[in-house]
Order: C-alpha cells, then sequence, then structure tokens
C-alpha cells in the first residue's frame, strides 16, 4: 500500500470513528423512546447530532417535515465521508449514495402515477445535493410533467432514462408504475454489484460481506414477496430478481420461484437467522415473512457493528456506518411517526431494528 | 468631509394601519434607500410577528413561480432583465388563474411536440431493428398468427437475456439475438403456441417490448422499411409545424410570462418582509434605516401611499451604532473602484472614517514605487482607461478595475521617470531621482521610511476613529493610536539616531519610549480612569501586569515586522529593474546583432514583466494595504448596507 494511500485510508477511517461516535447511544433512545409525545421527542433529539437539522420555525415541524429534516443528517455523513473516501472506494460508496436518488425517483414515479401534487410529494424524498445526478428541482419538473411518460422524458439526460424509457412499453401496457420500479431496482443493484466486483483485497471482501450481504436479503426478500404477496409466476420472479450474490445462489432464487418450501430455503441461506421451519409451524406465510425481514434487518447491524470491532485499514467501516446511518433516520422516522400518532409503546418497540442490536452488542 | 465618512443614518419607526402594509412596503422597496431592521426593539410589549397569513403567501407564491418557470423553460424563455419599477402585488387567487389559463395553452402544443419527437424517436427504432432483417422475405404480421409456433420479435436489455433463458429452462424455446446494441438488444423468441401464456409473461417480466409496428408499416421488412421512411418524413414534417407553433406561442407571450415571473417574484419578497415586521393588533411596526438626506424623500413616498402612516424619525442611538447599515458616500470614478477594494477587506463601522479615499491614494503610489517604469506605466494607463471605457465587449465584466489599473499606471509611470526606466532601458531617459538596481541600499531604507509614514499615517486614522467615537482613552492609551505613535516614533527616532545624528537626543528619545511604553502597558488601566469605569483592574494585579508586559513586547514585534514588510516595496523595485536586465540578456543571446529576434524577444519579455510581474506586485500591494496598513485603523466590522427591495437592485443587475 502507498504511503499516500494509506494516509487515505487513515483519513477515512478517523472520519467515520468520529462519525460514529455522533450516532445516538442508547441511552439517547431510551431517551427518545420515553418521550411522551411529539414536542418532547424533538425536545430530546435537539440534544444530539440531529439538533442542526431541526433549527426550524416549530409551526413549521410537522412530523411528516421532520421526517423529512432528519434525513440531512444522513446527506450529512454521505458527504462527510465521499469528501475524503480513497479513490478506490468512492465509486462503490458514490453508488450506495444513489440509492437515495433511485428511492425518490421511485416515489415521485408513484407520486404522478396517483396525480399527488408536487408539495405532497417533496417531504417524502431524500433531499439530494452535491452528490445528486438528479435534484430535487430535476424530480419537481418531473412531476409537474403530469404524466409518468413526459417526466421520464424530462430524464433525457440522465443515467436512468435508457432503463426507465424501455421500461414505459411495460408501464403503458400495465397503467401501474410496478414495471418501472423493479427495472431501476434491478438495474441500481447490477451496478452495485459491479461496483463491489471491482474493489481488491481486504477492501472486495469487507465489501462483499456487507453489500453482498444486503443485495441477498433484497433478493431473497423480492422473490418471497413476489411469490407470497403478489403470487407471480416462477418465471416472472426470476426474471425480478438478480442473478448474482453473495450467500444467495441462483439455486435458491428458482427454488423459491418453483414453489418449494420458502422456509426451509430461508434457513438454509442465513441459517444462524431464519429459524428451522419446524419452528415456526403456527405462522402465517405472511407473518413469517414479516418476522424475516426483521431477523434479517437486525442482521444486517450485527455485521455493521462487527466491522468497527475488526481491522481498521478496509472499506467495512464506511460502509458499515453507512448503513448504521440509514437505519438509525429509518428508526428515528418510525419513532417520529409513533410518537405523531400515539401509537403504544409495545406496538412500536419491536419494530425498532438497531436499539436491540445495541443492546446486544452493550450485554 | 463626506467621502471620508458613511452617509448619516436616520432611525424611521413607521406605524403604518394594516389596510396600508401593502402600498408602504411597496413605496419603501421603491426608494432603494430604506434599510429593513428588525422591529423587537421597539420599546413595547405588544409586538407580535403576523407570520402564518403571510407565510402562506409566500409559499403560494413561491409554487406559482415554479409553475411559471416550468412554463417558461417548455417554451425555451429566460426570465429577462428585471424591471426597471417595482412591480405592485399581484393577488394569489388571479395570479393561479393567469398560471393555470398559461400552463393550458401551453400544455398542447407543447405536448404535441414532445410526441412527435417520440414518435419520430420510435420509428427511428424501428427502422434500426427491422433493418437487419430487410433480407427477410415473411410477413412479420403474419408472424403473430401462426397455428403451432409462438413468435415474439423485439427488444430488451442485454442484462436481462440470461435472466429469461434461465426462466425459461423448463419450458421448450429458442431465443435468437438478432441485433446487440447494448443496453439493449433485438431478439427473437420462439416457442409452442400452447404454452404462450408462460412465454409472454416471461418475455414481459423480462422487458422484453415486442416490436409490433402500427399496421402501416406492416409487410415484409423491406416493405416496412419503406414505409417506415415515408413515415419518418411525415412525422419530421409535422415537428416543423409544431415548432411553428411553439414558436408563434413563444413570441406572443415572451412579455407576459417574464412580466408575470417578476410580479410573483416581487410579491413573494413582499409577502416575506412583510411576515418580518412586528404587529399590534390592527398596525404593522416597522423599522428600518434611511440615509438622513433622504429622509423627507422616503417620508413622501410613504404618505403618498398611506396618510395614515405616522413617521418617527429618530437619531441612531451609540448602542445602536455596531447595527446600522453602512451607506459609503458616492464619490468620483477613482473613489467607487476603490470602494470595491475596501469592501472586499469589510465594511467601515458606522461613524468610522471610510478608508477609501485614503486607499485611493496609497495604493497606486506602493504600486508605482515597486513598478517604476515610464513604458509599463504608460501601458497599464492604457489598459486602465481601455478596460474602464467598456469599449471591448469581452471585458466589459472587468470595467470595475480599470481605474484601479489606470491609477496604478499613472504611479508607475511617474516612478518610471524617478527611475529613469522606459520598458527596461535604463539609458533613453534620466533618472530624476536614481536607479534602483544602482542604488539598492538606499532604496532600501527609502522605502522603510516610506513605510513608517504609512504606518504613522493609519495610526492617525486610528486617533481620528477614536476622537470620532469620543473615545478617549483609546485616542490617549490605545497601541494604534497617541500613545502608540509616541513609542513608535521614539523607537524609530533611536534606531535613526544609531546610524546619522539627530536634533533630539536620544536621552529624551529613550524617555519618551519608556513613558509612552508605560502608558501602553497600563493603557486599559489609564482608559477606565479615565472614563470612569471601576474597578481599574479586572482580576489579579500581578496577571494584569505580566499580560500588558507582554502585550507590550508583541507591539514592539509587531510594529518592527510591519515597518519592515515595507522593504519589500525597495526589494520589487531592485527586482523589476532586474528583469529589464534579464530581457535585454535574454535579447542579446538570441540575436547578438540585435536583428528581428533581438527586438521581438525585448517585446515579449516586457509582456511577461507586465503580465506576470505586474500580477505579483499588485497583490503585494493589497498585502500592505489589507495588513499592515488598514490593521492600524479600521475594523471593517461595519454592517453590509443591503436596502429593501422587491426586485435585484440596479446596481446588481
Amino acid at each position: 500500500m502507498r504511503l499516500q494511500t494509506v494516509a487515505a485510508y487513515a483519513q477515512i477511517q478517523a472520519t467515520t470513528r468520529a462519525l460514529y461516535a455522533d450516532t445516538l447511544s442508547l441511552t439517547e433512545w431510551d431517551a427518545l423512546i420515553r418521550a411522551p409525545d411529539f414536542a418532547g421527542l424533538l425536545s430530546n433529539l435537539s440534544e444530539t447530532a440531529y439538533a442542526p437539522t431541526l433549527e426550524l420555525d416549530p409551526l413549521l415541524l410537522t412530523p411528516r417535515r421532520a421526517a423529512y429534516q432528519i434525513r440531512w443528517r444522513l446527506v450529512e455523513v454521505y458527504e462527510k465521508l465521499l469528501r475524503r473516501t480513497p479513490a478506490t472506494l468512492r465509486p462503490l460508496l458514490l453508488q450506495l449514495w444513489r440509492l437515495f436518488e433511485v428511492d425518490n425517483l421511485k416515489a415521485a414515479l408513484r407520486g404522478i402515477a396517483v396525480g399527488a401534487p408536487w408539495p405532497q410529494i417533496r417531504h417524502l424524498l431524500y433531499p439530494l445535493s452535491r452528490y445528486a445526478q438528479l435534484t430535487l428541482e430535476d424530480l419537481e419538473r418531473m412531476v409537474r410533467a403530469g404524466t409518468v411518460v413526459r417526466a421520464v422524458e424530462r430524464l433525457r439526460d440522465t443515467p436512468y432514462y435508457e432503463t426507465l424509457a424501455h421500461a414505459l412499453d411495460r408501464y403503458v401496457l400495465e397503467g401501474r408504475p410496478f414495471p418501472l420500479e423493479i427495472a431501476l431496482d434491478l438495474a441500481y443493484r447490477r451496478e452495485l454489484w459491479r461496483d463491489v466486483e471491482a474493489l481488491s483485497g481486504k477492501d472486495r471482501e469487507q465489501a462483499l460481506e456487507l453489500v453482498g450481504t444486503l443485495l441477498d436479503v433484497d433478493n431473497l426478500l423480492w422473490a418471497l414477496r413476489f411469490r407470497i404477496y403478489h403470487h407471480l409466476s416462477s418465471e416472472e420472479i426470476i426474471n425480478y430478481t438478480l442473478v448474482t450474490g453473495y450467500r444467495l445462489r441462483d439455486e435458491d432464487v428458482r427454488a423459491i420461484a418453483a414453489g418449494e418450501d420458502v422456509r426451509a430455503i430461508a434457513h438454509r441461506v442465513f441459517p444462524r437467522v431464519a429459524p428451522q421451519p419446524e419452528q415456526s409451524p403456527l405462522l402465517t406465510d405472511r407473518a413469517w415473512l414479516i418476522d424475516l425481514e426483521q431477523r434479517l434487518e437486525r442482521h444486517v447491524m450485527r455485521l455493521c457493528l462487527r466491522a468497527f470491532r475488526g481491522e481498521p485499514f478496509h472499506a467495512g467501516l464506511p460502509l458499515a456506518l453507512l448503513r448504521i446511518q440509514e437505519r438509525e433516520v429509518q428508526d428515528l422516522t418510525l419513532l417520529i411517526e409513533a410518537k405523531a400518532g400515539y401509537t403504544p409503546r409495545e406496538t412500536f418497540l419491536p419494530l425498532l431494528v438497531l436499539r436491540p442490536v445495541l443492546l446486544e452488542a452493550a450485554s | 468631509m463626506s467621502i471620508f465618512r458613511p452617509q448619516p443614518m436616520k432611525k424611521l419607526h413607521l406605524l403604518v394601519p394594516e389596510d396600508d402594509i401593502i402600498p408602504v412596503t411597496e413605496a419603501l422597496a421603491a426608494t432603494h434607500t430604506f434599510y429593513l431592521a428588525s422591529s423587537e426593539d421597539m420599546d413595547t410589549a405588544c409586538v407580535v410577528c403576523a407570520v402564518d397569513e403571510w407565510r402562506q403567501w409566500a409559499v403560494t407564491f413561491a409554487d406559482l413561480e415554479r409553475r411559471v418557470v416550468a412554463i417558461m423553460e417548455s417554451l425555451e424563455v429566460d426570465a429577462g432583465p428585471p424591471p426597471t419599477g417595482t412591480p405592485h402585488l399581484i393577488a394569489p387567487e388571479v395570479a393561479r388563474v393567469d398560471v393555470e389559463h398559461l400552463e393550458r395553452e401551453v400544455e398542447t402544443p407543447v405536448h404535441e411536440l414532445e410526441e412527435d419527437y417520440r414518435h419520430l424517436e420510435q420509428l427511428e427504432r424501428y427502422v434500426a431493428q427491422i433493418e437487419p432483417l430487410r433480407e427477410l422475405d415473411v410477413d412479420l404480421g403474419s408472424l403473430r398468427s401462426l397455428r403451432y409456433l409462438w413468435v415474439m420479435l423485439g427488444q430488451m436489455p442485454l442484462a436481462n437475456v440470461e435472466r429469461l433463458q434461465s426462466s425459461l429452462e423448463h419450458v421448450l424455446h429458442e431465443l435468437v439475438v438478432l441485433r446487440r446494441e447494448p443496453p439493449l438488444v433485438t431478439v427473437v423468441l420462439f416457442g409452442l403456441q400452447e404454452d404462450a401464456d408462460i412465454l409472454e409473461r416471461a418475455a414481459h417480466s423480462a422487458y422484453l417490448n415486442p416490436l409490433t409496428p402500427p399496421p402501416d408499416y406492416r409487410g415484409t421488412p423491406a416493405e416496412a422499411l419503406e414505409a417506415l421512411q415515408a413515415g419518418l418524413a411525415r412525422t419530421r414534417q409535422h415537428i416543423a409545424e409544431h415548432e411553428a407553433v411553439v414558436e408563434h406561442l413563444r413570441q406572443m407571450r415572451i412579455r407576459h410570462l417574464r412580466l408575470l415571473l417578476w410580479r410573483l417574484r416581487a410579491s413573494r419578497r413582499l409577502v416575506e418582509t412583510i411576515a418580518t415586521y412586528g404587529r399590534l393588533h390592527f398596525t404593522y411596526l416597522v423599522v428600518g434605516w434611511v440615509p438622513a438626506r433622504q429622509v423627507e424623500a422616503v417620508r413622501e413616498r410613504v404618505m403618498l401611499a398611506s396618510d395614515q402612516t405616522t413617521v418617527d424619525v429618530y437619531a441612531p442611538r451609540a448602542v445602536e451604532e455596531p447595527q446600522i447599515p453602512v451607506v459609503q458616500a458616492k464619490g468620483p470614478g477613482l473613489l467607487t473602484a476603490f470602494q470595491g477594494l475596501v469592501t472586499n477587506y469589510g465594511y467601515p463601522r458606522y461613524g468610522e472614517l471610510d478608508p477609501t479615499p485614503i486607499m485611493a491614494l496609497t495604493f497606486p503610489l506602493v504600486f508605482g514605487v515597486m513598478f517604476g517604469d515610464v513604458g509599463h506605466g504608460l501601458f497599464l494607463a492604457l489598459l486602465g482607461w481601455l478596460l474602464g471605457s467598456r469599449r471591448v465587449r469581452a471585458l466589459r465584466s472587468l470595467a470595475g478595475v480599470g481605474p484601479i489599473v489606470a491609477a496604478c499606471g499613472g504611479a508607475s509611470l511617474l516612478f518610471g521617470f524617478l527611475y529613469g526606466s522606459v520598458f527596461g532601458f535604463e539609458d533613453l531617459l534620466p533618472a530624476l531621482w536614481l536607479h534602483p538596481l544602482q542604488n539598492i541600499t538606499t532604496v532600501l531604507l527609502a522605502t522603510v521610511g516610506f513605510g513608517v509614514g504609512i504606518l504613522t499615517l493609519g495610526m492617525v486614522q486610528n486617533m481620528v476613529n477614536a476622537a470620532l467615537a469620543r473615545d478617549w482613552g483609546h485616542l490617549l492609551f490605545g497601541h494604534s493610536a497617541f500613545a502608540g505613535l509616541l513609542f513608535y516614533w521614539s523607537l524609530v527616532g533611536l534606531a535613526v539616531g544609531s546610524f546619522v545624528p539627530l536634533p533630539v537626543p536620544p536621552r529624551l528619545l529613550l524617555v519618551v519610549a519608556g513613558l509612552s511604553g508605560l502608558a501602553l502597558t497600563f493603557g486599559d488601566l489609564f482608559a477606565r480612569l479615565l472614563a470612569g469605569y471601576r474597578p481599574l483592574v479586572e482580576g489579579e494585579p500581578f496577571t494584569y501586569v505580566m499580560q500588558g508586559f507582554f502585550e507590550l513586547f508583541e507591539t514592539v514585534i509587531a510594529l518592527l515586522s510591519n515597518t519592515l514588510s515595507y522593504v519589500r516595496m525597495g526589494a520589487f523595485a531592485v527586482a523589476h529593474g532586474a528583469l529589464g536586465l534579464v530581457v535585454f540578456i535574454l535579447a542579446e543571446m538570441v540575436s547578438p546583432e540585435r536583428g528581428v529576434g533581438y527586438w521581438l524577444t525585448v517585446v515579449l519579455g516586457n509582456l511577461f514583466v507586465i503580465g506576470f510581474e505586474g500580477l505579483i506586485v499588485g497583490i503585494q500591494t493589497l498585502r500592505l494595504e489589507y495588513y499592515e496598513f488598514f490593521s492600524k485603523f479600521f475594523s471593517g466590522s461595519g454592517v453590509h448596507p443591503r436596502p429593501l427591495t422587491l426586485v435585484p437592485a440596479p446596481e446588481e443587475r
């Protein structure tokens, strides 16, 4: 490793650890959970790293707006890491960043399809700025185009155009944005996989473990949802999933598509996460899938936390932090909605992903 | 005196009836001389912010503005220059109706044009897809109605080919790739008619879009291609027609759209401004600063807008001075150019001397000392004039620096005569003073003396500032004021006296240095004593004495380094002469017989000296002005003046 590369890695490690120190601690999570209502939650949040994102007129800080504002923290963390990341890691981090761009695009397309106005869509999006290929202004122009076909036309100079333009025929045929979303998801994840494969050495190993597991989780859950919720044909399930995987093999996806026992397959792929089929005989497939989603999310978080205890000079650390930060924002969003709706503690607590994993790690 | 000080300001308190708040705000904005201040400091307990309603309006206007911008983008109309007058508020309902009408009017032709382009693209895609099948003598339409075979000809993403094939591994099929144009491929998928449902679902889920040319373009590939070419020509004709319609619409609506956009922008600014006002039930409280000379004009405009409004005028209080916007006096063109350099450093505080006139004098002088050459000075003076005259379109953006370049050129010309230098030739003119290269020590000492003069000027300015602020303690005991000046001059006297005899005895200088040093060390204590503040010393007396001593030590170091900084002026004057010499040595090497090469080298060398050294000297001059000179008297902590405007002010356009 050249001296320059060592310096770049040292810098990203130091930055990552400094940013990790700003993530919510168990004590802060507990204080947030104990908050009596939405106002109390905001008050507690204003004593954390999220404080600058919430410096807004209290009258404007509705639950939806607060959920939007806290995403600025994610933006901030990404931008800090992207600025300091070594050149070899940068494409992968940028591609991870683009997941939010893809999510924004999907949300905008869904909004257009149901005729939602821009002000209604705006605060559901991630506030992308410096590294975005698709800014909020671009998305607004899309939404104002009025129809999905015209909105896609507005994307002509972006990397998403080819994918969406080709999928438009399917959208016109079916009249729902599902084919567009699937096309975007598949194209994005194929690109992400290519970026992981482009790495070498320890970086590749670490990225494969984290990003590869993430892709496995997505791919497995897609296949399961397509079968359990959407009842798609085996050919459709195969076409709507990825061929590549880290632990999940193509045979596993085909087996799900072919109608084999999904619980056995999930246990085979993630033996320490998914329960054995005989352990949950009374659960319906849907309830089992919801439980599996939770378990897989927590498994990913455990992997991320483990990255902070291992060897320091590799890609795993920033990747893990980004995933933790994203999860933290998602859990906070859930908490905001729960507090705003006065949801009982026993209802929302099991849905939080990060806190139980932190508790495990602490014990 | 006015060019040395920012314009005196008055504070206006306006009590505006609720119904008149819009015309009054418009009137205030139209004056371009009203500087809005916070109404929170008004002595009333009833001030509340009238936020919600106005903010809601602001959101509406922002939304309408975005929609107008979208219409303008679709018609390729830019915003154009802002209007010269202040546009009046447009009612949100009226604006909404107008915007909706425009959207409807524009939507159809623009949509049709987009559709035409899309159709054109589709036809071109068909042509590209069918082209490889040109030789095939089969009716493409007939492939869709075969009895036993199921066939689909179409395009799909290259990345999906492998997935499609594996998804159909249990179904009898054949996938033939006809043409690869990444990221897409043209393929034919064959299978059995009895598997049609499975094959179709698989093909759709792999994003295989069937190639189904419209009925007009069916038949054999050759026939279809012929028909497609005709279709392409027709579509291009439609595009030309629709473009003409859109262009006509653009011409018809361009003024309306621009006017509406600026009105919406002005309306948003207006309501955002009103949202910041204080409110007393049915009255708004507006507070702001106005140049004293403009007060009556502003009052008249307000009265014209609302005779119910009361306007109270107050002189600024001392505690308010740090918040008063500083409006610099308009001087001749040269001063305006140097104002830019001053404000780049900072704005003078209200009541403080504006350093612009003194900078307009010292900046060219310092530059001239370092860059003394008649030829180079003349060149720069002409360049400055050319820039300032705005005759060359490409250089118009640099018009502001024209007078500065011209003034520097003038000073350079003056010192060129003193140094006897013309384009580096040292023997064409007699030196009225000396040739720097031949009198290096004299030049260096002279520039140190020049530095002493400049620093003294800075300290005198600081004393004037202290006197204007009635800060007598600072005036007498400040490090860059009277005590500091005495201390500095006694040290300079002692330094000079050790080389040449002075009319003042060294002992007297020592006594003055000692006394002024003491005054500086205990300056804070004396200042408190003079102003009647207690306690005289804050904290431990020993700490105070040690701190005073170290501050005095720091002052000595700072004065020494500030003074020696000016040696660089002499060094650059010498370097300038040396660079000229280098040019001639190079020219001799290129052409010893002094042919074309010699003169070409001289010309290029001089251009290099003007461009490269001129730039470095300019930067050094700026450094000496900002860090050595300004630090003695100029805080630069004044408030940047931003008058209330609803559209960009004339100077911002």
